[in-house]
C-alpha cells in the first residue's frame, strides 16, 4: 500500500465512468471552440440546471481538484499557490485551484486537456468560506469574465423559513436575467422544467442505487464512489440518467444474485467526510480483513428530490439545502442522517476522516461519533488526513489505526456470534 | 476621576468580566452571547437582553479537544474550553450572525453540550439590493420572535432607543479613533484596545456613560510627542494587547486598525432609514467590511484610505491561526498594498499565544526595513 493510489473497481459501469468523465471535459473544451459560453460555478446548487437549460457550459473548479489529486498534479499546484502567499492551512481545494489557474492551465501533461477559461463566473456568497473565496480569487485571475455575485443564505435545513426561500428564488431569477443579458441565450421555461425533471430522476435513481447497499453482501462499495461525478457535473442531463440507469441495473443484478464486493464480507463500514482523492485505494485497504465500505455521508447530498411542478423554487430549495446537509450548519440533521444510514445499512463500524482541509464537515464529527456509540453501539475510529494534500496524511498512522479498529470489530463480532450460537 | 482612573475602570471591566457578568445574571440580567460583531446587538438589547461578546483569551485546552479538532482558530478553541468549564454559565443563549464556518459550527457544538435556552444563527446577505435588505429585515424579525419565545419583549420604540444608545457609543469610540489619527490620543493603542474590549462585556448604558465621563479629560491632557513608525494592524480579533505593547515597546505607534475588536465593530455608527429596522439593516449593509463578507479587492481601497488618514507606513497582519477568511484574502491584499508602497508582515496567533522570541526578531526586521 502506498501513500497515494487508486481504488479497485468491480462494477463495469464504474469503469465506464472514465468515458463519461472524458466526454464531459471534451464537451467543456468544445464549448470554447464553438463559442458556447463557459461558466465556472460552485457545485451543488441549482445554477447547473439553469446552465444546461440555457445551453451554456457549466464548469466546476471544485470538481477539477479531485482530478488533479488523482493525476498527481496537486503537489505542483500547492507549491504555486503557497509561493503566492496562500497558507498551507487553507482548504486544499482552494490551494489547488489557485495554483492550477496560475499555471499553464492547458499545457502538456495536464489531464483531460485542462479547463477552458471562463466567460462567466458564478461567484459565490454563501456555502463555506473557502468555496466563496475561491471564486473571489478567480475573479482577479480572469478579469475578462462576467461576474455574477451570487448570494445564498447559510441556514440549517431545519431552520429554512419562507424568507430564505423567497430570497433564494429571487436570486435564481436574477441569475437567469444575468445570463440572458450577458450571453444572449434565453431561458425556455418548458426546457427548464424538463431539465429539472431529468435532474430529479437522477436523484431518484441515486436513491434506488443506494438502497441496494442494504443487501448483504453489499453489491458495491465506497471504492466506486467516483460515480457521483455525474451528480456533480451532469445533473439535469440525459447522460446522468442513462449512466445511473445502467449502474442501477448492474447493482440490482449483483444484489439479487448475492454477489458482493468481496467473497467473505465480515464487517460493514461507514465513511464520514470527503475521501482522500489522492488515495482512493484506502477504501480497499480494509478488504483483506473482510471489511467493506457500505455507505458514506457524502452521498446523502445527492438524494435531494426536486418538486418538478415548480422548477425555480425547487432549484432555490436545492441550493439552500445542499451545503447545509453536509456541513456544520446542521449538525443535528447530519447526526440523524448518519445514524439512519448506519441502521439502514447494518453498519458495524465507522471511519471518521478528520479532514484538515474541510472544517465545515469536520466540525460536529465528535458528536456524531458519540451518538453512534451511545445510541447504536457502533464504534468508530478517527483518521487524520486531508482530502487533497497527501502531506497531511500519515500512512503508518492510518494503517495502525485501521488494523487495530478492524481487529476490534472482528473480535466484537466473534463474541456476538458465540453468544447467539 | 482622572484619565488614569477611567482607563483602570475599563481594564477592570475586562479583567473582572466573568464575575461581573455572573453577578449581573444572578441579579436578574438576562445575557445573550455572540461571537462575531456582525451579530445585531441592537435587536438583542431592544428585546431586554444584555448582548456580550464571548471571549477566548488564553487557557489550557484540554476538554475541548474531545469535541473539536486542533485546526480551528485559537479564539474558538479557547471559548469552547471555557464554556465546558462552566465559565459562560451566566448566558441565556447565543445568537450568531453567520460570518464564518468555524463560528457557525462551534455554536452548534456548544448547543449539544452547554445547556442554554436558545441558540440562533442568522443568515446574513452578501449583496446589497432591495431583495437582500428585505430578506435581512425578515431574518431580524425572526430573531425577535426567537427572543420573545424566551421571554423577551420588543417594540419599535425600544429598538429606536437601542439604536440611539449604540450609535452614541460608536460615535464616542470613533472620536477616539479620530484623535488617534491626529496623533492626539493621550494614551496608547494598547489602552484603546482595552477600551474596545470593555465595551464587549459591559452594559452599554454604563459603557457609554464611562466613555462620556472620560471625554472631559481628553483635551486637557497633553498628548505625547508622535514618535516611531506609524503602523496599521489588520486581522480578525485581537484579544490580547501584548502584540500592540511589543510594537509600542519598540517606540513605534499603532495609529489605525482594521480589526473586529476595533474599527470594524464601530464604523459606521448608524444607518439611515425611516423606521428603526431599516436603519439597522442599512448600517449592517454599510459596515466597514470583514473578509468573511467581501472580496479582498473591495477592502484594498478602504485600507488605503485608512492608511492615508492615519499616516501608517506599514501593516501588521495579526491573524488567528487557521482563520480562513483572513488567510485567503492576505495574498491579494498584501500584494495590492506592496504595489502602493506599503509593506506588510503576518503574525499568526497560535495556541500558546504570541511566540515572543520569534515574533520580536521578525518585527525587528520589519521595522528596520521600514526605517531604511
Ligand atoms: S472541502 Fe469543505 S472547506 Fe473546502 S470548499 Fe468544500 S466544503 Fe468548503
Ligand atoms: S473569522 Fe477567523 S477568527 Fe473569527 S471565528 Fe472565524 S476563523 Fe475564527
Amino acid at each position: 500500500m502506498d501513500k497515494t493510489g487508486k481504488s479497485t473497481k468491480r462494477l463495469t459501469t464504474a469503469r465506464e465512468l472514465n468515458t463519461v468523465v472524458l466526454d464531459y471535459y471534451l464537451e467543456c473544451a468544445r464549448a470554447r471552440h464553438e463559442g458556447r459560453p463557459v461558466g465556472w460555478m460552485p457545485p451543488m446548487n441549482g445554477a447547473i440546471e439553469v446552465f444546461y437549460a440555457m445551453d451554456l457550459q457549466p464548469v466546476f473548479p471544485e470538481n477539477w481538484s479531485p482530478v488533479c489529486a488523482a493525476f498527481g498534479l496537486a503537489p505542483d499546484n500547492f507549491e504555486r499557490s503557497e509561493k503566492m502567499g496562500y497558507s498551507p492551512d487553507l482548504c486544499g481545494y482552494l490551494r489547488n485551484i489557485v495554483g492550477y489557474v496560475h499555471g499553464d492551465m492547458n499545457g502538456e501533461g495536464v489531464p483531460l486537456g485542462g479547463l477552458p477559461e471562463p466567460d462567466l463566473l458564478i461567484s459565490f456568497g454563501g456555502g463555506c468560506i473557502p468555496a466563496m473565496k475561491i471564486f473571489q480569487i478567480l475573479e482577479q485571475r480572469f478579469p475578462g469574465a462576467k461576474v455574477f455575485s451570487a448570494d445564498l443564505p447559510q441556514v440549517a435545513v431545519e431552520d429554512i423559513r419562507e424568507h430564505h426561500v423567497k430570497y433564494a428564488v429571487s436570486e435564481m431569477e436574477r441569475l437567469i436575467e444575468f445570463l440572458t443579458e450577458t450571453t444572449g441565450h434565453t431561458m425556455d421555461y418548458d426546457r427548464l422544467k424538463e431539465v429539472v425533471e431529468v435532474s430529479d430522476r437522477a436523484c431518484e435513481l441515486w436513491d434506488e442505487i443506494m438502497s441496494y447497499r442494504r443487501y448483504l453482501p453489499v453489491p458495491f462499495s465506497a471504492a466506486e464512489i467516483g460515480i457521483m461525478f455525474v451528480m456533480v457535473t451532469r445533473q439535469g442531463t440525459r447522460t446522468a440518467v442513462d449512466f445511473l440507469t445502467r449502474m442501477r441495473d448492474e447493482v440490482r443484478e449483483r444484489a439479487e444474485a448475492g454477489r458482493g464486493v468481496i467473497e467473505d464480507e465480515k464487517i460493514r463500514l461507514f465513511w464520514d467526510n470527503i475521501p482522500l482523492w489522492y488515495n482512493m485505494g484506502l477504501f480497499n485497504y480494509f478488504e483483506k480483513m473482510g471489511g467493506v465500505f457500505v455507505a458514506e455521508t457524502y452521498s446523502a447530498a445527492w438524494s435531494l428530490r426536486l418538486d418538478t411542478r415548480n422548477p425555480i423554487e425547487a432549484l432555490a430549495r436545492k441550493s439552500l439545502m445542499s451545503y447545509s446537509l453536509v456541513s456544520c450548519l446542521s449538525i443535528d440533521r447530519r447526526r440523524e442522517m448518519v445514524l439512519k444510514a448506519c441502521r439502514d445499512y447494518a453498519i458495524d463500524g465507522a471511519v471518521f476522516h478528520r479532514n484538515k482541509s474541510c472544517v465545515p464537515i469536520t466540525l460536529g464529527q465528535a458528536d456524531i461519533q458519540q451518538a453512534l456509540l451511545s445510541e447504536l453501539g457502533v464504534p468508530s475510529v478517527t483518521i487524520d488526513a486531508c482530502h487533497m494534500d497527501a502531506r497531511n496524511f500519515s500512512l503508518a498512522q492510518f494503517q495502525t489505526r485501521a488494523d487495530a479498529f478492524m481487529e476490534m470489530l472482528l473480535e466484537k463480532k466473534r463474541l456476538k456470534t458465540d453468544r447467539t450460537s | 476621576m482622572d484619565l488614569g482612573a477611567y482607563l483602570s475602570r475599563f481594564s477592570q471591566a475586562v479583567r473582572d468580566k466573568p464575575n461581573n457578568l455572573r453577578k449581573a445574571s444572578e441579579c436578574g440580567e438576562r445575557i445573550i452571547g455572540y461571537f462575531c460583531t456582525y451579530t445585531p446587538v441592537e435587536i438583542i438589547h431592544a428585546c431586554g437582553f444584555l448582548p456580550i461578546r464571548i471571549w477566548g483569551g488564553q487557557v489550557e485546552v484540554d476538554r475541548a479537544y474531545s469535541l473539536v479538532p486542533n485546526f480551528i482558530c485559537p479564539y474558538m478553541r479557547f471559548s469552547m474550553e471555557r464554556a465546558l468549564k462552566g465559565e459562560f454559565d451566566f448566558l441565556t443563549g447565543i445568537i450568531q450572525g453567520y460570518t464564518c464556518d468555524v463560528a457557525c459550527g462551534l455554536m452548534n457544538i456548544w448547543k449539544g453540550h452547554i445547556g442554554m435556552q436558545m441558540y440562533h444563527s442568522i443568515a446574513l446577505p452578501y449583496n446589497d439590493s432591495a431583495e437582500s435588505r428585505e430578506f435581512f429585515a425578515s431574518a431580524l424579525k425572526e430573531t425577535v420572535i426567537r427572543l420573545r419565545d424566551i421571554g423577551g419583549t420588543f417594540s419599535e420604540q425600544a429598538l429606536h432607543e437601542s439604536l440611539a444608545l449604540y450609535e452614541q457609543i460608536r460615535c464616542r469610540v470613533l472620536n477616539l479613533y479620530e484623535m488617534r489619527y491626529a496623533g492626539a490620543l493621550p494614551f496608547s493603542a494598547a489602552d484603546l484596545l482595552t477600551i474596545v474590549h470593555a465595551g464587549f462585556v459591559m452594559r452599554p448604558e454604563e459603557y457609554s456613560a464611562l466613555l462620556e465621563g472620560m471625554e472631559n479629560h481628553l483635551d486637557t491632557d497633553t498628548p505625547p510627542e508622535p514618535r516611531g513608525i506609524p503602523i496599521l494592524i489588520s486581522g480578525s480579533l485581537l484579544e490580547d494587547p501584548a502584540l500592540i505593547e511589543i510594537i509600542e515597546g519598540y517606540g513605534h505607534r499603532v495609529v489605525a486598525d482594521d480589526l473586529c475588536t476595533g474599527l470594524r465593530h464601530f464604523s459606521p455608527p448608524s444607518g439611515s432609514g425611516t423606521i428603526p429596522l431599516d436603519r439597522l439593516v442599512d448600517r449592517y449593509m454599510n459596515r466597514f467590511p470583514c473578509p468573511s463578507r467581501v472580496r479582498a479587492a473591495q477592502r484594498v481601497p478602504l485600507l488605503m484610505e485608512l492608511i492615508g488618514r492615519s499616516g501608517a507606513r506599514g501593516v501588521v497582519f495579526a491573524f488567528q491561526k487557521f482563520c480562513t477568511p483572513h488567510l485567503a484574502d492576505y495574498p491579494i491584499v498584501s500584494q495590492a498594498l506592496r504595489s502602493r508602497g506599503i509593506p506588510s508582515i503576518v503574525i499568526e496567533m497560535e495556541e500558546t499565544g504570541i511566540m515572543e522570541g520569534q515574533l520580536r526578531t521578525r518585527l525587528e526586521t520589519f521595522f528596520s526595513m521600514l526605517e531604511a
